[in-house]
């Protein structure tokens, strides 16, 4: 019973991960991989292929290991590969409200 | 026997649910006539009209959007039309216009030929063909030059007793000229004559193409004189069929002169009519003068389609050159080098076959003008989906010149073009293709394009070394080993572990983490295996790393919930791993913290901790007694020790150790800074201590008032302390995160939910409101339906479905979301509670209107196994499909794996309006392939077929899959896939290693399947082995049982429980249970029994169950047993919340039944004249005595009643009977009598209170509006009371009763009573309802604004 309720909120939401738009056809997830990487360690990054056409369909999800590395992805205006212009978003819509440092960093 | 359902227990007891239903086909069955007077009586009618909807605007976007309308879509909507049954006139009509020039892709002679498959396809599905539809046909001749004999056509025609009319002969005539046959044109334009049908511009024009074209351009050019002496002015289509005919001679000279003398002219050329020119003389070999034309083109935006559209005719008609120019030619903006121009013309050239050289220089030149920035890719792309290897390599190697990467996956689309077909030889064509590219294949171009063409791998690699194709040995056995992974094939897997080393361990270790996916369990073995086989452990970094990458690997795989469900499967894996000495290092220990973290199991920590490998820690990093000793030093030298104490702090934090932690606070306190204190609280958090976590909390604050904690750790404080009953403290941590502006992520808002969830399963109601008031009101979150669905847990779990429904209507009132409403229902149905039902039904008939009530009906009957009830819902009419919640049941069956009410759920939508047939059935064979239950899946494939449903593909697919996996023979082609990645498959795999019968038994129990059957089953098939399960199993079975009214299976259980285990009884809920169930199947005696059996151990039973039985007792009349209750749970009423009134109303019922009726008025009348009252006059409610009288029409006791009620009105001033008397006869519809009873007795106007009382109930439900109308002719000074008046309108809106309410709005204002807001909302929405003017400004907030003003207005006042 206590997880039925929990499915209800299932998501891989506080997690630092970009979903990646329009991603041409010429690349997939190590061309991903290589530019996302000037922002920080990429822990994972997935392009899923549609096994029916063998193309991808211009999606993808970078998997940082930090808010801060996504942030800085995300702030960087333009994202191009390929001569192609990515579109660059949080994996949720909802705004991020600042980044916070740890408070174990802090000795006031 | 029969098996009674829940609702028909509740149906016979109370007509109310069936009332509800009713009411609610009545609804639906008016707002169906309303439609039928709009529209012809039929369904299919309509059917067709939302089908020709759909089509017109799918090719109307299309040409609006490119002014062409693509081959596929065409295809496309045809074969929908011819699937939606018989096609209606205009739906063929649309498609037959389709087919000519908005169809620039396809040859001429292609485009006719679709529109004759079109015909001949619809005639044959009973399409009845009109003139338009021959006159669409023409057209398409005319645009698609078909050369066809006019005589014929017209015998068609009257073949199908069509009479031709104007535009028939208009466009006959065309078809002659188009030929040079100026003599055909003319008997047609004789036949017209005799018609007296009116010669248009159009024959004129015509006729100027029928002169030119059989030679004679004077007599062409004549026409234009013949028109004017007509008396028709030559418009621009003549002007344009003369410029067509020059340019179909090549005449440059006279195009030029029309065109200047149309420009003269005030007449003027479209673009589109250039366009037309250009076409003329491109097609007959006059390329040259195109850029003359070109230059007249205004290229205004609306007509950049057409411009398109010639460019893909040209193409088509191998006229690619001229098509470059036009392109070359478009003014589109340069600057932008987002949207790229000529895409579709390179596509087209593709489809088209253009010689690859030819392409690879449009390509450059198309660059060079800036018009696109990336052909050759967009073309090779094209080539790849066109599967034109031959192309595609020609284009890479220009690609790889221009220094562009070729890449792998490239070559994937044209391998799967022969993975579909199994094509052996293409698939080696194109790994050939790769080498000479320079490409190697990747592991997963083997695994997911390759390997599926081919029965074994082994014969993979026989074919690719006789062909001659070069492969990585290594990257192929890797590819090898991934494939077997994905089967979950574990020998396999150990085997090639144990048997090769050298492979690369992180390709092993993701294998392995696709094989623990795959099969979902925690493979010891292959932990160890990895951990103790030096082999591939060689490398530098060792054993530690490897398993340690592996099991981060393998958490980070896992969902969040999935990992919350594993938590105590993975901490046995990791005391497991711990105690065959497996190690990690340190710092992927800390990526593990932090995905558990993130997960919020942050509980599962300390058990990786453990696993550390402490020897090794960094040794450039002190450990930590290291940093002790250095801190004593320090200490002892009178030196500031801040920092180092913190290090130390943070490091012991980071081992876990809370022991030393503390210790070593308490010995430095005075040297803490906040860092230290943060970290300690969080450990303290993690190890449950809230004493500790408070009272550093509390230090910390002294220390610096301001410091801010992280978020993470104000959530885990506040979960501490509301897990350990410091409630205020808890609010106060929340407080403070909204003082100090803590930010508040998703991640937050989650863990909110697990804490407020967590208190609901515990039970605590205190801290789920007060905490969840708390983060509401603070701004902390939002109140959705996740957040607010404990404040219903909590009372679902407690099986209290009164204050559970209550909750959820009152989170709708609060924050217009209804949580676990579902769920509620479920409750609701199984426990018969047929009011409760009611009102909810009520409120979200009212709150989000009538289709959602019956969908949240349906679904509630199909989850508590009510399938007619389910059925009768589904087939309300006027109800069409839902999509989303029709796909939300079917994932919730999926996950709980309810196969039975999927099944039913499929069964029953079978003629619902609209629904997806397809999508259901793909739901039901993933369940299926869950189970993996392939006879079922077959029945699937024959009942589509029944059904006459088109499968999509990848229902095919899997259908396919579930049949193969079974080593069933597939019964159709399908588009072979070998491998879905199924991103979506449940996580709820039966793990049949683990399933012993009594772990079965509750799950089964859990899941409720088949009324408990399988349950059943499984507790027979224990008995037959002796096995003895716990007491709890039992119960759980028993209450089961008892809730799917199987009574005689949960006795059996029962007696067989008894029998084994010793001091066996049933707990206070099952009692109560059976005592419900055994009064709904009339067993007296035996409800009466278990009551007693109940009592005697102690237990309190449900007010519901001692309720239900006395009133079953009264009901036949059996006056002792109600007296024999009411001496068992003597003393106990209060613990029950059994009213004296149940026992005084039962018992005088039971009486009056019994023909005792003086014996049953007198002691009432004893009682409320007595002078030791036991209950109220006030409170002595007979209400449910004189119903039940008025409904038995009872008349002699009614007669009786009545007499007493006046006699204790009039002698005794007790004016509460005669009041409800009075009320229920209303009620009842006996406005007659009650007038003469209030005639007899005045004072029951003077009962305020109690009228009131019954207008507030009565204007919770629909369909009072006559009563309160009778109430208020009879009681016309209630209309000066507030509530009455509120109530009044309230049920008149309810019913619609417009009329009535407008009375009473007139007599109100006549009195120039001050109506409030809220009515006056409530009332002109109803006016607007009716489509009539509202006298007044309508309020302009919402109902809740008004609601809650006058609320709070209220309250102002007391």
């Amino acid at each position: 019973m206590s997880t039925r309720g929990a499915v209800v909120l299932r998501t891989n939401i506080g997690r630092p991960v970009a979903f990646v738009r329009k991603i041409p056809w010429t690349a997939a997830s190590s061309e991903l991989r290589e530019h996302f990487a000037q922002f920080g360690h990429v822990r994972k990054c997935t392009v899923p292929f549609d096994k029916e056409t063998g193309f991808h369909k211009g999606m993808g999800w970078i998997h940082f290991s930090s808010e801060e590395e996504l942030h800085n992805a995300l702030q960087q205006e333009n994202h191009i590969i390929d001569g192609v212009k990515l579109h660059v978003q949080p994996q949720k819509p909802k705004a991020l409200q600042g980044d916070q440092t740890s408070d174990e960093e802090k000795d006031f | 026997y029969v098996l009674l359902s829940h609702l028909h227990f509740s149906v016979r007891l109370s007509p109310g649910l069936l009332g509800l239903l009713s009411q609610a086909r009545l609804h639906s069955i008016a707002a169906e006539k309303k439609n039928y007077l709009q529209e012809e009586p039929t369904s299919s009618h309509r059917r067709n009209a939302s089908q020709f909807d759909w089509a017109l605007m799918r090719l109307d976007n299309s040409v609006r959007r490119t002014g062409r309308i693509p081959k596929t879509l065409l295809q496309k909507v045809f074969d929908n039309t011819c699937h939606s049954g018989s096609p209606g006139g205009n739906q063929a009509l649309l498609l037959l216009r389709s087919c000519g020039s908005l169809l620039p892709e396809l040859k001429l002679s292609e485009r006719t030929e679709f529109a004759h498959k079109i015909w001949d396809e619809l005639q044959k599905l009973g399409t009845v063909y009109d003139v338009s539809h021959y006159n669409a046909l023409l057209k398409v001749y005319l645009q698609n030059d078909h050369k066809f004999s006019p005589t014929d056509f017209l015998a068609r025609m009257e073949k199908g007793n069509i009479q031709p009319n104007r535009v028939t002969y208009q466009r006959l005539i065309a078809a002659y000229c188009n030929m040079g046959d100026i003599e055909g044109a003319s008997t047609i334009l004789g036949f017209m004559k005799t018609k007296d049908l009116p010669v248009t511009e159009a024959v004129f024009s015509a006729l100027v193409t029928g002169h030119a074209r059989s030679g004679d351009m004077e007599n062409a050019e004549n026409i234009l004189t013949v028109m004017k002496e007509a008396g028709i002015e030559p418009g621009p289509d003549t002007y344009l069929a003369l410029l067509n005919a020059y340019a179909e001679k090549g005449d440059i000279d006279h195009v030029k002169q029309t065109l200047e003398k149309v420009e003269k002219s005030d007449l003027y050329l479209m673009d589109r009519d250039l366009l037309q020119i250009i076409l003329s003389f491109s097609k007959a070999g006059y390329p040259q003068y195109v850029p003359e034309i070109l230059e007249k083109i205004t290229y205004e935006r609306r007509y950049i389609p057409d411009t398109m559209n010639l460019i893909l005719l040209l193409v088509t008609e191998k006229l690619e050159d001229t098509a470059l120019q036009i392109l070359l030619a478009c003014p589109i903006s340069r600057e932008s080098s987002q949207n790229d121009f000529g895409s579709f013309f390179l596509r087209h050239c593709v489809t088209m076959n253009t010689p690859a050289e030819k392409l690879k220089d449009y390509c450059k030149k198309l660059k060079e003008a800036q018009l696109h920035t990336s052909p050759l890719q967009f073309t090779l792309q094209c080539a790849l989906v066109a599967q034109k290897l031959d192309l595609a390599k020609v284009l890479m190697k220009a690609l790889k010149e221009e220094g562009f990467p070729i890449r792998t996956h490239y070559f994937w689309p044209l391998l799967v073009g022969h993975q579909k077909e199994k094509n052996v030889q293409g698939i080696v064509e194109v790994l050939k293709g790769m080498h000479e590219i320079g490409v190697t294949p990747d592991q997963e171009t083997y695994v997911n394009y390759v390997f599926p063409c081919f029965d074994s791998i082994k014969s993979v690699r026989a074919v690719l070394q006789e062909n001659g194709c070069p492969h990585d040995d290594n990257v192929f056995s890797q590819a090898e080993l991934r494939s077997k992974a994905v089967n979950g094939n574990l020998d396999y897997i150990l085997s090639f572990l144990v048997d090769l080393a050298g492979v690369n361990f992180y390709c092993v270790c993701s294998n392995l983490l696709l094989l623990l996916q795959c099969t979902h369990f925690l493979s010891y073995q292959i932990t160890e295996l990895l951990y103790k086989d030096g082999r591939y452990c060689q490398e530098p970094p060792g054993p530690t790393e490897a398993v340690g990458y592996f099991l981060y690997n393998l958490i980070d795989s896992m969902s969040d919930s999935e990992v919350q469900a594993k938590e105590e499967r993975l901490r046995q894996y990791f005391h497991q791993l711990k105690e065959m000495n497996v190690k990690i290092p340190e710092n992927i220990y800390r990526g593990i913290r932090n995905l558990l973290d993130s997960y919020h199991v942050p509980e599962l920590i300390k058990d990786v901790n453990i696993l550390v490998e402490r020897e090794k820690t960094d040794s450039r990093k002190p450990s930590s007694s290291d940093l002790e000793s250095k801190l004593e030093k320090l200490k002892a030298e009178n030196q500031p020790i801040g920092d180092i104490l913190k290090q130390l702090i943070v490091m012991l934090c980071s081992e876990e150790n809370m022991q030393k932690a503390l210790e070593l606070k308490a010995k430095y306190e005075s040297d803490m800074v906040v860092g230290g204190y943060a970290a300690l609280i969080n450990l303290c958090c993690r190890h449950d201590n809230a004493e500790d976590a408070l009272n550093l909390k509390r230090e910390f604050d002294r220390l610096d008032s301001s410091a801010v904690l992280d978020t993470g750790k104000y959530v885990r404080l506040v979960k501490v302390l509301g897990k350990h009953g410091k409630l205020q403290d808890a609010i106060n941590i929340l407080k403070e995160m909204k003082e100090k502006d803590v930010p508040v992520k998703d991640a937050t808002v989650l863990s909110f939910f697990h804490i407020l969830n967590g208190a609901a399963l515990r039970g605590e109601t205190e801290t789920v409101k007060q905490l969840h008031e708390a983060i509401v009101t603070l701004g902390l979150a939002k109140p959705s339906t996740a957040l607010s669905s404990p404040l219903v847990t909590l009372y679902l779990e407690k099986d209290d479905l009164p204050a559970a429904l209550e909750s959820t209507i009152d989170c709708y009132e609060k924050y217009k979301i209804l949580p676990r409403i579902h769920d509620v229902l479920c409750k609701l149905i199984e426990k018969g509670e047929t009011e409760l039902i009611q009102k909810a039904m009520d409120f979200v008939s009212q709150e989000q209107g009538e289709m959602t009530m019956l969908y949240d009906l349906f679904f509630a009957f199909l989850q508590t196994g009510n399938y007619k009830e389910a059925k009768k819902i589904i087939e309300t009419p006027g109800i069409r499909a839902r999509p989303t919640r029709l796909q939300w049941f079917c994932d919730r069956c999926i996950a709980n794996n309810q196969v039975e009410t999927l099944e039913k759920l499929v069964e029953l939508t079978q003629k619902l309006f609209e629904c997806d047939r397809d999508q259901l059935y793909y739901s039901l064979l993933k369940l299926y392939k869950v189970n993996d239950d392939w006879q079922k899946a077959d029945a699937v494939w024959n009942k589509m077929q029944e059904e006459n449903i088109i499968p999509r593909e990848k229902t095919l697919r899997l259908l396919a899959e579930i049949l193969r996996n079974n080593n069933q023979e597939v019964p159709f082609d399908v588009p072979e896939l070998w491998y879905e990645e199924e991103k979506d498959c449940p996580t709820s795999l039966p793990s049949p290693v683990e399933v012993n019968l009594q772990q079965g038994l509750l799950n089964a129990c859990h899941r409720r399947r088949n009324k408990g059957k399988h349950a059943f089953n499984i507790f027979l098939t224990a008995k037959k082995q002796n096995i003895v399960f716990d007491n709890e199993t039992y119960a759980r079975l028993i209450n089961l049982l008892l809730m799917k009214d199987n009574s005689t299976q949960a006795m059996q259980v029962k007696d067989f429980a008894e029998t084994h285990i010793k001091g066996f009884t049933l707990n206070d809920a099952a009692n109560s249970l059976l005592i419900i169930t055994q009064v709904r199947r009339d067993y007296l005696k035996d409800a009466l029994t278990t009551l007693k059996t109940a009592l005697d151990l102690d237990q309190i039973p449900s007010r519901l169950a001692v309720t239900r039985l006395i009133q079953a007792c009264a009901l036949k009349g059996d006056t002792e047993s109600i007296h024999d209750i009411q001496k068992l749970v003597n003393g106990l009423e209060d613990s029950i919340g059994l009213s004296r009134m149940v026992f005084i109303n039962n018992i005088a019922l039971a009486q009056i039944k019994n023909n005792n009726i003086d014996v049953a008025i007198e002691s009432i009348e004893n009682m409320l004249t007595s002078e030791n009252q036991t209950v109220d006059p006030q409170y002595f409610g007979l209400a449910y005595l004189f119903r039940k009288v008025i409904e038995g029409q009872l008349e002699p006791a009614l007669k009786k009643i009545s007499i007493m009620a006046e006699r204790l009105a009039n002698q005794f001033a007790v004016y509460k009977p005669v009041t409800d008397l009075f009320l229920q006869l209303v009620d009842s519809g006996k406005v007659n009598d009650a007038r003469a009873l209030l005639q007899r007795c005045g004072a029951i106007a003077e009962q305020m209170p109690i009228l009131l009382v019954f207008c507030i109930r009565n204007c919770q439900r629909p369909g009072k509006a006559p009563v309160m109308k009778s109430l208020l002719e009879l009681i016309p000074e209630l209309i000066d009371k507030e509530e009455a008046y509120t109530c009044l309108m309230k049920s008149y809106v309810f019913d619609n009763d417009v009329t009535s309410a407008k009375a009473l709005y007139e007599s109100l204002t006549a009195k120039n009573v001050k109506l409030n807001d809220l009515f006056l909302k409530r009332y002109a929405v109803l006016l607007k309802n009716a489509g009539e003017s509202v006298p007044f400004t309508e309020p302009p907030e919402s109902f809740e604004f008004y609601a809650k003003q006058l609320k709070e207005s209220k309250e102002t006042h007391l």
